[in-house]
């Protein structure tokens, strides 16, 4: 059946469903009419560059109009047909050769275009490949949405940023990477842009000896509304999984982060945490965090999840105070310094220094 | 360098409490440019809620009295005001923040305190080094995340860097000694000494004991005693009440001794 036979003949979710339950289907779609697929939507222009302007290493390419890519299990069936429809003319893959080494991060620049907007972009990393990625959205578009699938290769090395830089509207992000065995897989999410955003991200470790961190530094203020759900999929033994995830958020703004951890019987020496903090910055600011754990192996290294909310210290902003700093300054340094603690973990030095600038102007323009 | 009259800090009559519970109940001191004053008591006694004040600890409502620097009213002014002022303290227990890089904080307090100037170029990385050095931290300190993990001694040469890089006019230190060893309380005399001996400016230790003392020899020995200050005197006031503890003293000061 063909994607849009397969969205259109589909139960629509049901807001009691834990993916759902925080922002509805009908908020994340492009026009709110859930049964319908909009003819209009365009293709974005991307770029890959280097994060320096350098020139582009041998070794890595996008290509247009070819995807492929490995079902997970459990895939949100609405959300996959749904961009896999609007996406049919908007497909393309990032290849990455076998061995391929980068010192220096590659950028993947992508431009809106027109009011709904989006692609598929499927990931085919080789085998020991070594490098870093970063997926920039930019633009005005009321709509944007973003598929990405594919596979890490064996033994590979990827730290891989996403973020979000637009200006306004929704942002409707939807991932599946499979990890294969030995391979490390960092996925840094950055997001202080859309006005709602909508994430459905899901990693799936299948081979003994892979690796994963996700990581979140989230910035919301006004009437922002940023919904990230995460899934994570330990299917072999002897896998690794870390969630961290770290939201700020203020005026009378919303996030939610949403985890699932899935150990499946015979992942033994699965080894696996969740942490999502939550950084309040005034008092109309909502943080829900509900992270849930669904271990069916008893044979694990450990499994644990965790979430923590709180306003700005008073301590901490005594002590940057006493330094000469002001209630502002104090102020901002300490939510800089709280997204900074995920940041960090992101990337190597050069990565991690493009995306504090990037989170400088992010704080300057939401008025912190 | 004593320079007689002229004070750095003058508190007068100063009575401070914390939600309805008082701590100060009227202190008076003064330190003169170029001195340097211990105040030693008991826990509880009101020292560190004295230093708090002085640096304008949010938490505290001042019910009556002044703190004045070079003459100047802090009353009115936030912490961050009196830091740029020149009021500098050196916490007890110093906060941690992860996600601040010690090499990224330097920089915006210095620049914060002594302008934008001071906190750019090859004089600050000098000035830097050479008190990085002098208090035997590693440079690989710099890319650490301020106070987290740190251990206790490592926060206190910390607190140390920090004060020979802002060179304040009234350095407050509380308890700065706590938790080190030999060689790392005499490291951070010398720090302190630095940055005070030689200068016209201030310096207010605050102790248990007179270990530290023995290292920045100050002008005066201050005793707190349930929120006041019952007894002042000399360096030799520390040695005294360390051989014969605080309850000798309450009894000398009882029967009207002058430890001047």
């Amino acid at each position: 059946m063909d994607p849009d036979s397969v969205y259109l003949s589909s139960e629509m979710p049901d807001r009691a469903d834990h993916l759902w339950k925080y922002t509805s289907w009908k908020k994340a779609h492009p026009t709110g009419n859930v049964r319908e697929i909009p003819d209009t939507v365009s293709s974005p222009k991307i770029v890959l560059k280097t994060i320096d302007g350098s020139s582009l290493p041998e070794g890595i390419s996008l290509v247009h109009d070819q995807t492929e890519f490995d079902d997970l299990p459990n895939e949100e069936i609405i959300t996959k047909s749904f961009m896999q429809s609007v996406t049919e003319d908007s497909k393309f893959t990032l290849s990455v050769d076998p061995k391929f080494k980068s010192a220096i991060p590659i950028v993947l620049d992508i431009q809106s275009n027109g009011n709904y907007c989006a692609a598929h972009l499927c990931l085919k990393i080789g085998r020991l490949a070594e490098f870093e990625l970063v997926t920039i959205i930019k633009g005005e578009c009321e709509w944007f949405g973003l598929m990405r699938t594919g596979s890490t290769g064996e033994g590979s090395v990827c730290n891989d940023v996403f973020v979000n830089k637009l200006s306004k509207g929704v942002t409707l992000r939807v991932e599946s990477i499979s990890i294969p065995r030995n391979s490390q897989f960092k996925s840094g999410t950055v997001s202080s842009g859309s006005t709602l955003t909508k994430a459905d991200l899901r990693f799936r470790m299948f081979e003994p000896g892979a690796s994963l961190n996700v990581l979140g530094s989230i910035l919301s203020a006004g009437r922002m509304s940023l919904d990230h759900h995460i899934e994570i999929y330990h299917d072999s033994p002897e896998t690794f999984s870390r969630l961290d995830w770290n939201s700020a958020c203020g005026g009378s703004s919303k996030t939610i982060g949403t985890g699932m951890l899935r150990v499946s019987k015979g992942s033994s020496g699965a080894d696996a945490a969740q942490l999502f903090s939550n950084l309040l910055l005034s008092g109309d600011a909502q943080a829900d965090s509900i992270p849930e754990l669904e271990v069916s192996e008893h044979d694990v290294v450990g499994c644990g999840h965790g979430t923590a909310s709180g306003p700005v210290d008073e301590n901490q902003m005594f002590y940057l105070e006493s330094r000469g700093m002001s209630p502002r300054e104090s102020r901002s340094t300490l939510i800089a310094a709280f997204l900074n603690s995920t940041l960090s973990e992101m990337g190597g030095d050069l990565m991690h220094g493009w995306l504090v600038s990037e989170l400088e102007d992010d704080l300057n323009e939401l008025g912190y | 360098m004593s320079n007689g009259d002229e004070a750095i800090l003058e508190v007068r009559g100063l009575k401070v409490g914390i939600e309805d519970t008082p701590i100060l109940k009227g202190i008076d001191l003064r330190i003169p440019k170029g001195e340097i004053h211990a105040i030693m008591g008991r826990n509880g006694s009101g020292k560190t809620t004295t230093a708090n004040v002085i640096m304008g600890h949010p938490a505290y409502d001042v019910e009556e009295g002044e703190i004045l620097l070079d003459g100047e009213n802090l009353q009115e002014m936030e912490p961050w005001e009196r830091s740029r002022k020149g009021v500098f303290l050196s916490f007890q227990y110093p906060q941690s923040i992860p996600g601040l890089q010690v090499g990224n904080f330097l920089r915006k307090s210095v620049s914060s305190v002594r302008g934008e100037e001071a906190a750019r170029g090859s004089e600050f990385r000098e000035k830097l080094n050479q008190a990085m050095e002098e208090l035997d931290i590693p440079k690989s300190f710099l890319s650490r995340y301020v106070n987290d993990g740190f251990s206790g001694g490592e926060k206190k040469r910390f607190e140390i860097l920090q004060l020979m890089l802002l060179e304040p006019r009234l350095a407050v230190l509380d308890e700065t000694d706590s938790g080190l060893d030999i060689d790392g309380i005499r490291t951070v005399a010398k720090g302190i000494n630095s940055v005070v001996k030689e200068t016209e400016n201030g310096a207010l230790i605050i102790t248990h004991y007179s270990r530290i003392l023995e290292h920045v020899n100050p002008d005066r020995v201050h005793v707190m005693i349930g929120g006041r200050i019952v007894a002042s005197g000399g360096p030799s006031l520390a040695i005294l009440l360390e051989e014969n503890g605080y309850d000798w003293l309450e009894e000398q000061v009882a029967n009207g001794v002058d430890f001047e």
